[in-house]
């Protein structure tokens, strides 16, 4: 008779700590679970601010060709490699594709941008000096873009690569998400060849 | 220095704008029932249910419209797209580091080199530039100012501090009429009313009224001098560059006056103190220029 109640007693206080012990891996499994959805939502929509400014940049070319066109006519070479750069921008579908593209478009960007300082007339007239001011704003913005990416995917790659969030990533297919690195002949000044 | 994440900062500000909001109900409510009370005892219900709907109103307001009060308090402007693109390009650029939508841009039409920002939240938000320090700072500079403001934005901020401009500066104006007309109308009513209970509410009505002012200079003083060290220190986060700030900082100290004619009710929303008035070493609402430097170039 006491056996059986003690038994009893024991049984109870066994499943009341079995009912804790699940609530609590439960409650990590929908912080986690949370967590790891909004972090991966912020890098997805810090990717679309960078995509947004790159497609402004990229629509704002032709405007910058057709006024260089009329001033820098021995500079043919900058001009289609800016054009070449817009064109690969374009077609670029992933990520991995956009971030050499915006490499090539940047560099050949600076390439003109460096050249129009040669030309007085060019530099002085309004329209090209809006469009300065919109190609430094929007590259600004990018490098801005790209900070906040990266943080985003920083935040998103320590949660889903130490424990207990690999458990949850792995079981929810979420992979390890790739940062935006700037290639490094792109940070040096660039170098302006005045063959012609 | 204590070091909060920046969703703390965005529970503290949320929870200290409702209990802000608290405080004023009350207040309100007790301050404009007593009023009517000393002017008709018989008729202190009817001034309670009064003094509630003024005060809701109110609330309402200033929570709403609050930024809009303090942008035309100050003679803020919306920036001009065209002629101020550089402005609005820094702005935007700040906003995706911080991850917030865009806030409008406006500028104030002063040699003072000044900045705030103000809404009730991120996606409300205005950030307000003074001509001065557009004109004097270089883009780093700039960068480091407007970081200052978008951390304001980003945490949340702007939504205390934009309610303790509107709802504390009114009960200041508040008890400020209520002394005038009180002492005007004292001596008629003497003749009419009595019993303690009349000199009891005269007496606490004097000492709302005499506190209002103080209340509002301390509530200022608390909020600030904190938060501006993290708005500085968010800044030089968002543009991995405190010198950029330090340098600004340095300039404004040089420059700045301290006379640029704004109400003592918004002063605390400033990047740095618009006002320098006699006061200011007893309820400060800034924390020294020199110590902000100070702590920049020592990051």
């Amino acid at each position: 008779m006491i056996l059986q109640i003690t038994l009893g007693a024991g049984m109870f206080g066994l499943s009341c700590i079995l009912v804790v012990i699940l609530l609590v891996v439960l409650a990590f499994a929908v912080y986690y679970y949370n967590r790891i959805v909004v972090l991966s939502n912020q890098v997805d929509n810090a990717w679309s601010q960078i995509d947004v400014q790159l497609k402004k940049r990229t629509d704002l070319v032709p405007n910058l060709v057709e006024t260089v066109k009329g001033y820098m006519k021995h500079e043919k070479g900058a001009i289609k490699m800016v054009t070449d750069a817009r064109a690969k921008m374009m077609g670029a579908g992933t990520v991995d594709e956009k971030m050499k593209a915006h490499g090539e478009l940047t560099k050949a960007l600076k390439t003109i941008l460096a050249l129009a300082e040669n030309y007085p007339q060019l530099r002085a007239s309004e329209n090209f000096r809006l469009l300065q001011e919109q190609l430094d704003g929007i590259e600004s913005k990018i490098a801005y873009a790209r900070q906040f990416y990266n943080d985003s995917v920083l935040r998103y790659n320590n949660i889903t690569s130490t424990i207990p969030g690999v458990w949850f990533a792995g079981f929810m297919g979420k992979a390890h998400k790739p940062y935006f690195e700037i290639e490094e002949k792109e940070r040096k000044p660039v170098k302006v060849k005045f063959d012609e | 220095m204590e070091r909060l994440s920046f969703y703390d900062q965005i529970s503290r500000n949320r929870r200290d704008s409702i209990v802000l909001i608290l405080v004023v109900l009350v207040f309100m409510v007790a301050l404009i029932s007593i009023i009517g009370t000393v002017y008709s005892p018989e008729s202190s219900f009817f001034f309670l249910t009064i003094a509630l709907v003024i005060t809701l109103i109110h609330i309402f307001v200033s929570y709403n419209y609050g930024d809009r009060i303090v942008l035309s308090s100050v003679n803020a402007r919306l920036a001009d797209e065209r002629k101020e693109t550089y402005l609005i390009n820094t702005v935007e650029g700040l906003a995706i580091a911080a991850g917030v939508p865009a806030p409008k841009v406006y500028v104030i039409d002063s040699p003072e080199m000044n900045a705030f920002a103000t809404g009730k939240d991120p996606q409300h938000a205005s950030i307000a530039i003074t001509t001065g320090l557009l004109q004097r700072l270089n883009r780093k500079e700039l960068e480091g100012v407007i970081g200052h403001e978008m951390s304001h934005v980003r945490n949340y901020d702007i939504r205390f501090a934009t309610l303790v401009a509107v709802l504390v500066g009114l009960v200041a104006i508040l008890s400020n009429l209520f002394v005038r007309s009180f002492w005007f109308g004292g001596g008629r009513r003497d003749e009419r009313r009595g019993g303690g209970i009349w000199i009891l509410l005269v007496v606490v009505g004097i000492l709302l009224a005499v506190l209002a002012p103080i209340f509002t200079r301390l509530v200022q003083a608390m909020i600030s001098r904190r938060r501006e060290y993290l708005a500085d220190a968010s800044s030089a986060e968002l543009t991995r560059y405190p010198e950029g700030l330090a340098s600004a900082l340095e300039k404004i100290k040089n420059v700045n006056t301290g006379k640029m004619p704004v109400s003592e009710a918004v002063s605390h929303l400033f990047f740095v103190d618009p006002t320098k008035s006699a006061l200011d070493s007893l309820f400060t609402t800034h924390p020294p220029i020199d110590k902000r430097i100070e702590i920049l170039r020592s990051m």
